[in-house]
């Protein structure tokens, strides 16, 4: 998949870890860690909104469309 | 739902019916193989006097018997299919592949268990006679056609259920 998931960065910028998000927007860490990894095959936009309230940005800092890195064996 | 009792009503059903399919199995193979050994004795006993004892006949029932016997592993195979069916409803898991793949063989199942029930009454009424009339309970099924139908779009319908729920389950 060719889409990235860059909540890594913006944790790092927002001083803020996984854990403290997750409790923050009511999903589990263990979610959260595969939505952070790229492994998700989708994200609703209920999670897409409630991480945008949090870390204040716009749902294109957290995702962004590159090249397949094939990484993941995602499709 | 979780207290129901038509999951073990058809568990227990299921598993008498595995072992009476393989009872009728043995009977019919004890039927044909006499047939062969003491065809005219076996004949006679089944009502079918010495004059009505013509090759076609003869030939006509043993060909059914045999039939009948094909019919016992495919019945089985349907059988055990539908008692893995069961079962993974009584774990609670049974939107998966495997379920797919089981209905999908069920359907095939009943569709060739209809083509050869057809067969047999073809068969029975080829042979049967004015003098000797032979009715077989077999033959042309509207409810067992729209049986192979619908069992074919519920493996459908499970195997697109079942793509849904691993796209879910990879939603965040």
């Amino acid at each position: 998949m060719a889409i990235l998931v860059n909540l890594d960065e913006l944790l790092h910028d927002r001083r803020m870890t996984l854990t403290e998000l997750a409790e923050r927007i009511d999903i589990t860490l263990p979610n959260l860690s595969i939505l952070k990894t790229g492994k998700a095959r989708a994200i609703r936009f209920s999670t897409l909104d409630a991480i945008c309230g949090v870390l204040a940005c716009q749902p294109g800092d957290i995702l962004r469309f590159g090249p397949d890195e094939g990484g993941d064996g995602q499709d | 739902m979780k207290h129901s009792t038509a999951l073990p009503a058809a568990w227990i059903m299921l598993r008498i019916l595995i072992v009476l399919n393989w009872m009728v199995g043995a009977a019919i193979a004890a039927l044909l193989i006499a047939t062969i050994v003491a065809k005219g004795w076996t004949f006679t006993a089944l009502g079918i006097g010495p004059e009505d004892q013509i090759r076609s006949v003869i030939v006509g029932l043993q060909f059914v018997a045999a039939l009948g016997l094909v019919t016992i592993p495919l019945n089985h195979a349907m059988f055990t299919r539908m008692l893995r069916i069961v079962e993974t409803v009584r774990i609670g898991d049974p939107f998966v592949a495997a379920n797919a793949y089981r209905l999908n063989a069920i359907a095939w199942i009943l569709l060739a268990l209809q083509v050869i029930g057809m067969t047999i009454g073809g068969i029975g009424r080829a042979i049967s006679t004015p003098h000797h009339p032979i009715h077989l309970d077999a033959g042309f099924s509207a409810i067992g056609w729209l049986a192979v139908i619908l069992t074919f779009v519920l493996a459908r319908v499970f195997a697109e259920g079942t793509l849904m729920r691993e796209d879910l389950e990879g939603t965040i």
